[in-house]
């Protein structure tokens, strides 16, 4: 294993971390399969992309913007459309955010075509070198993004008021209500976190790979896998598990073939199911 | 008085094909399909609550092992057999570890399963890779090639909603509902709820295998992708929602109006077929939770309660 295969697994590693924290967050905490997750990510890299084609404005200062618009367009989708159908249960919240998923590719397609895309901008060719291999400039830059964000996204579940609140309500949520947690609104606020760093880290695929509307089967098979390693709703769990995952897709390709990649990350996923269903950082789950 | 209108309908499916043009023929053939893997999830879900995710890998087996065994010169109906029989072998292998997890788990284990069983297939030289495969082509003219497929479905989608409803009402079928209701209670009942849940997949399997096997055949080319696709069973189970979950005729019910709609958007709105997919799904969740056959039996019990307190009340004013 050569040093450059391991700054390539860590680079990939850590856009899959920051992939992975929005999916974990909202199944572990507001108890969401998002199915629509890999929707919302492509949306955020389609959103940079029309900033990047108007205003040449660089994604990774218009992925503010993508995270913003997400955090809306999440706030509302689980205001209006999937809180209301928690009651009927898991078949019911898995179809509703399948349609949300269908609606939204459904918007690309019909603005964007289902042609692949990319944004190029003036730097993304370049590389610097780091102990006799080569460090991709965008990619770097990718990863330090990701890093501050999934730091700041702790911080924010650590240290402010709504955090606690929703570390709350994934605790115990009868004893959140009890000292007067208004749990409908943490796990809104939760679900729409999530869908933010979504949009968030589609800008930053946008700056390294190509996509179109069939990204998002890619993504969302990848964050089930993130989730699943890392232990559902756990922050570090799941940077753990995305950080894992680059490492064993980049192995798998190098020693495989890449047309196993995707075959070894489920196996890995299901084998986890089996024996570790908590995860292999996380804690027993109180949420069930 | 049922019985009577089941047997009146297949009467008018059986012999509608003289009436109708080919295009009529493909959606009803269609609308058969979906019915047999919509009554399949309703026996894992609606009756036993255990949602098969990527309960498609059946599918993707049973079209598979007939591709292959067709290869080697068997009969179309041979090929098919051997090939549900692999898929049953398949589902007791996998059934046994991955029936342990409850809700989400099991949904999100056979996802897992069935993207990795995608890969290998599109890996490995037998079943012709990423490329797909194609079956011996059917020397008989078109028109008799649909109605071959239209009755074999069609006996498909009866056999497969007999089989069922036979097995939820026995004494079989009362523990798979027992398992829905409370899995620990059935357990501490003597129920072997393992055993039971096991056996049930396997027959799942079993019918979405034999879908598949017909499926590719009507075909004639199959692709990893296009087999393993996770939208049959997505569909199936908006079908058994909008029919009504755990219910007999519900499934094939909601086969009928989900394709006649989704054929409708594709035809009416070609540019947001998906969108409209989306949101009449939504829609339906919203206003019909409970199928369309239980929103119906919930209104007849409702005026046979306000039936039954009217003649008492008249009774104590007498």
């Amino acid at each position: 294993m050569s040093l450059q295969m391991i700054i390539n697994a860590i680079l990939l590693g850590g856009l899959y971390a920051l992939m992975g924290i929005g999916f974990s967050l909202q199944w572990g905490i507001s108890g969401i399969i998002n199915l629509s997750y890999g929707a919302m990510v492509v949306l955020g890299s389609y959103i940079s992309l029309i900033i990047f084609d108007v205003f040449k404005i660089d994604p990774f200062i218009s992925m503010l913007f993508s995270g913003f618009l997400l955090f809306l367009i999440g706030a509302f989708a689980y205001k209006f459309i999937i809180q209301p159908s928690i009651k009927g249960g898991i078949v019911f919240t898995l179809i509703i955010t399948f349609a949300l998923r269908l609606i939204v590719e459904n918007l690309i397609l019909y603005i964007w075509s289902a042609d692949y895309r990319t944004i190029r901008i003036s730097y993304a060719g370049r590389n610097f070198q780091f102990l006799n291999s080569f460090v991709p400039l965008t990619k770097f830059i990718t990863f330090l993004i990701a890093g501050i964000l999934i730091y700041f996204t702790h911080l924010f579940m650590m240290n402010t008021k709504i955090g606690k609140g929703i570390q709350a309500v994934s605790l115990d949520k009868i004893g959140a209500l009890a000292v007067g947690v208004d749990d409908k609104k943490m796990y809104l606020i939760n679900f729409a976190v999530g869908t933010a760093l979504a949009g968030i880290t589609g800008s930053l695929w946008a700056t390294v790979y190509s996509f179109s509307p069939h990204v998002i089967d890619v993504i969302i098979g990848r964050v089930f896998i993130i989730a699943i390693l890392g232990g559902l709703g756990n922050i570090w769990g799941a940077a753990a598990g995305g950080m894992l995952l680059g490492f064993v897709e980049t192995c798998g390709a190098t020693f495989l073939g890449a047309h196993w990649q995707e075959a070894i990350g489920l196996a890995m996923m299901v084998l986890i199911l089996l024996f570790r269903p908590h995860g292999l950082m996380g804690k027993k789950f109180f949420g069930q | 008085m049922n019985i009577v209108w089941i047997v009146v309908a297949i009467i008018i499916f059986t012999i509608l094909p003289n009436f109708i043009s080919g295009y009529y023929i493909r959606i009803l053939t269609a609308i058969f399909m979906y019915a047999v893997l919509s009554q399949c999830i309703n026996l894992m879900s609606g009756y036993m609550g255990y949602l098969p995710f990527g309960h498609v890998m059946f599918f993707g087996i049973g079209a598979y092992m007939t591709a292959i065994l067709m290869r080697g010169n068997l009969p179309f109906i041979v090929a098919m057999l051997l090939a549900s029989l692999s898929a049953i072998v398949v589902s007791i292998i996998l059934g046994f570890p991955v029936l342990r997890l409850r809700g989400h788990y099991f949904a999100i284990a056979t996802i897992g399963m069935n993207g990795a069983l995608m890969t290998v297939v599109q890996n490995i030289d037998i079943t012709g890779g990423a490329r797909g495969t194609t079956f011996p082509i059917i020397m008989l003219p078109p028109g008799q090639v649909y109605s071959y497929f239209y009755y074999a479905f069609l006996a498909l989608m009866i056999i497969t909603t007999f089989a069922i409803y036979f097995i939820v009402n026995s004494r079989f079928g009362f523990a798979i509902r027992s398992i829905k209701a409370n899995e620990d209670a059935a357990n501490s009942m003597g129920i072997n709820t393992t055993n039971t849940k096991v056996v049930t997949w396997a027959i799942a399997a079993l019918f979405t295998s034999i879908a598949g096997g017909l499926y590719g055949y009507w075909m004639s080319f199959i692709a990893p992708d296009e087999v393993f696709d996770l939208m049959f069973i997505t569909n199936s189970i908006i079908m058994m929602l909008i029919g009504g979950a755990g219910t007999i005729l519900g499934p094939v019910i909601g086969a009928f109006i989900v394709e006649t709609v989704s054929e409708f958007a594709w035809s009416g709105f070609m540019e947001y077929h998906l969108a409209v997919l989306g949101i009449i799904t939504i829609i339906i969740v919203f206003f019909v939770p409970g199928g369309v056959i239980g929103t119906i039996t919930e209104k007849i019990r409702d005026r046979k309660i306000a039936a039954s307190i009217k003649s008492e009340v008249a009774a104590n004013d007498r």
